[in-house]
């Protein structure tokens, strides 16, 4: 059964780079979000299994879209994909209850191995 | 070619390849500056124009949207991609930036060291600088060296005749990126402006190496 995965990132560049980085040989049902707002609408309309999210991003950024999924849903995975590898921000987020922070850019190795960890393949 | 195709020769997907590049080198010199000042550091997502040099000054004030002076720290680089980086602080907001940097509170900000207030905007400048062009030559696969940072400190845009600023700021020929990004640091609004200016050959260089980059995933 197909896993539902949401993508929460305003480039869509990042978009295209994390698709082509996810593991190969396993199905997943591919949703996209370009900015928090969005991301959250989309979160509460298909509930997946697991959301990618950026934390820099216009309109609602990454840690209030966090919060907010948090309380729609206290166990929802959430992977935070981003460039702000400030020791900080990888303390907030793991605060308001992110599984863990993958810096940008993914590699299919890294993806992967973050994927498996959190228990999603 | 002249100026104008250049720029439409740089596409869209181009600048926004690029975008997301400098997205991920901005984190990178924002880490290496909150390690320095002990804060976080909150940027929002970098946008890429493309611009005659000769405009850039006039564009920033307009953006601005202030009399305010700037601050400007320059500093050159040079790889497959070689040009000048440009870090350009409201004066106003450059005094916010010095106080993160400075534990003797007893004195006002005006009676500082001028001294100290110009080794702390190079030092801000050189790590910002460093660290995202560095980066972004990492990632484009490219290896770049550095010349000293230069402050050109309380710079009146209108006066572009000015002696001080760079005659690369002023040559028709140049073509800029420039990259606007908003610092905040926690409660202190400081909004500051990367630009990065390059000659035609480098910009060629740049389109073939995004190409190459997106072509990694």
């Amino acid at each position: 059964m197909a896993k539902k995965l949401l993508v929460v990132d305003d480039s869509p560049v990042s978009r295209s780079i994390i698709k082509k980085c996810l593991p190969k040989g396993h199905d997943f049902e591919l949703y996209e979000a370009d900015d928090g707002r969005q991301g959250l609408e989309k979160f509460q309309e298909v509930r997946p299994d697991a959301t990618l999210l950026d934390l820099t991003m216009p309109v609602m950024d990454g840690f209030e879209a966090l919060a907010e999924i948090k309380k729609v849903d206290p166990d929802a995975l959430v992977i935070v994909l981003t460039a702000d590898i400030q020791p900080k921000a990888y303390e907030k987020v793991m605060a308001l209850g992110a599984a863990m922070v993958i810096p940008k850019p993914p590699s299919p190795e890294t993806l992967a191995d973050g994927l498996a960890k959190t228990g999603l393949i | 070619m002249n100026r104008s195709q250049e720029v439409t020769a740089f596409s869209q997907d181009d600048a926004k390849i690029l975008e997301e590049v400098m997205n991920i080198a901005f984190g990178k010199a924002s880490a290496d500056l909150a390690k320095v000042v002990d804060i976080r550091i909150l940027l929002t997502a970098p946008k890429v124009e493309f611009l005659k040099a000769d405009d850039l000054l006039q564009w920033i004030k307009q953006d601005t949207k202030t009399d305010d002076t700037l601050n400007m720290i320059e500093q050159n680089f040079w790889g497959k991609y070689t040009g000048s980086a440009f870090l350009a602080f409201p004066s106003s907001a450059s005094k916010g930036l010095i106080s993160l940097f400075d534990d003797d509170d007893e004195l006002p900000l005006g009676e500082k060291s001028p001294l100290l207030e110009k080794e702390t905007l190079l030092e801000v400048g050189n790590i910002l600088i460093g660290a995202c062009v560095g980066k972004v030559a990492e990632l484009l696969d490219d290896n770049v060296s550095f010349s000293p940072p230069r402050l050109v400190p309380q710079l009146v845009i209108d006066n572009l005749s000015s002696e001080a600023i760079s005659s690369k700021l002023n040559d028709p020929d140049k073509m800029a990126i420039l990259i606007k990004t908003v610092f905040n640091f926690e409660d202190k609004d400081v909004k500051g402006f990367l630009f990065l200016v390059a000659g035609e050959e480098s910009m060629q260089w740049l389109k073939m190496a995004l190409k190459n980059f997106m072509a990694k995933f």
